[in-house]
């Protein structure tokens, strides 16, 4: 009886958290910054990352592609949206349609960015739209990690994406259509279990536990050149999503939330 | 008094040698690109270009088997030799990177 009980309390704190939680659109790959070159897998997945909660269903993307930069060398553009092949990715409590491929990576900077086909959240009544970027680096030469790369809604780095030790800051500027943002809403997530790419799953296993539900998702608001800045207290990914930085877009007649999302990952000083 | 100076000066001879330590770190990385040619790809760690930097490719011997320059891009393409070899990014002196030839995989 007692067990019954506290199963409808989980389904009831469940049910009631899912709206609170941020949807983050994923370009995930297991190191942001390397040493060596090679093959490397990268998968899309959209989902909810602190509790590898509910993960949403994919559509193709409209657009799939890298930026690679090296030194002074200008950066080249590389379409990878044809490379990409479904797969299912297993959250906690269900699974998605999500995308899978693998890269390979020379030296210097690798931006992946994808712009995702709008979701429709029914439990909300609009289309979500998150332009998402990533970028690792091989080897230490640096690109134009500095430079947008032109996506309609982006975050800029204003500091270097994959050199972050543990308690660094990271700073970023939000773009809608080449112009900052002033005073946009960021959220932001710890990617808190591992993505497991050999089983496209999350692990099961938690990084670290929030103490009360503010702490899953946090939140921060850029300053007046919309700029944002946050504290990294921890190794590991870092996602930031820049909310409805277009109010009037709207999708096949829908309101829809045009977002910008950024990944960093913070390492360690051992 | 002389001593605060003496540190002074110190701190910026240090400040100054690792900085500019930092800046002209060299990096090189070879790639074999599955035709039987290698590309090695020069810089710095501060993303300046290594356009121009002199490379060699050298058998153990130390014998120079390919002399040549980094291009406008900071890449250097050349055969692959049947022997073993090793490159040479050569950025002046206390800057070489040595990359050895069976390190090289696409």
């Amino acid at each position: 009886m007692k067990k019954i009980a506290a199963m409808l309390l989980g389904l009831a704190v469940m049910a009631m958290s899912v709206p609170a939680f941020a949807h983050f659109q994923m370009i995930y790959t297991p190191e942001a910054a390397m040493n060596k070159g090679g093959k490397i897998p990268v998968v899309l997945v959209f989902t909810h990352p602190f509790e590898a909660g509910h993960t949403m269903d994919m559509g193709k993307p409209e657009q799939f592609f890298v930026l690679r930069s090296r030194g002074e060398n200008a950066p080249k553009k590389r379409d990878l949206l044809n490379t990409l092949k479904p797969i299912t990715w297993q959250s906690l409590i269900n699974s998605g349609k999500a995308w899978a491929t693998t890269y390979s990576a020379r030296g210097g900077d690798h931006a992946f960015c994808v712009i995702p086909e709008p979701y429709w959240e029914g439990g909300e009544g609009h289309y979500i739209k998150q332009n998402t970027k990533v970028i690792i680096n091989v080897g230490g030469e640096p690109g134009a990690w500095m430079a947008p790369a032109g996506l309609p809604t982006e975050i800029v780095p204003l500091s270097k994406p994959y050199d972050r030790w543990t308690g660094n800051v990271f700073q970023g500027r939000v773009l809608c259509n080449g112009k900052a943002v002033p005073g946009a809403e960021i959220e932001i997530e710890y990617l808190n279990h591992k993505p497991l790419l050999d089983k496209n799953a999350f692990a099961e296993e938690a990084n670290a536990t929030a103490p009360q539900d503010a702490f899953v998702l946090q939140t921060i608001f850029a300053d007046s050149n919309g700029v944002f800045t946050f504290g990294i207290p921890k190794a590991g990914w870092w996602g930031f999503a820049a909310l409805d930085l277009d109010p009037s877009y709207k999708y096949k007649g829908k309101k829809c939330s045009r977002d910008a999302v950024m990944w960093i990952k913070a390492v360690d000083m051992k | 008094m002389k001593k605060v100076f003496l540190k002074m000066v110190l701190a910026a001879v240090l400040i100054f040698t690792a900085s500019t330590g930092l800046a002209h770190t060299p990096l090189c990385s070879c790639y074999d690109n599955g035709d039987g040619t290698i590309t090695c790809e020069g810089g710095f760690s501060d993303g300046s270009s290594a356009a121009g930097v002199a490379l060699r490719v050298v058998e153990k011997s130390g014998k120079v088997l390919i002399k040549g320059k980094m291009d406008e891009d900071s890449e250097f393409t050349f055969e692959r030799p049947s022997g073993p070899f090793k490159v040479q990014f050569d950025a002046g002196p206390g800057h070489v990177v040595e990359v050895e030839g069976k390190e090289i995989s696409q």
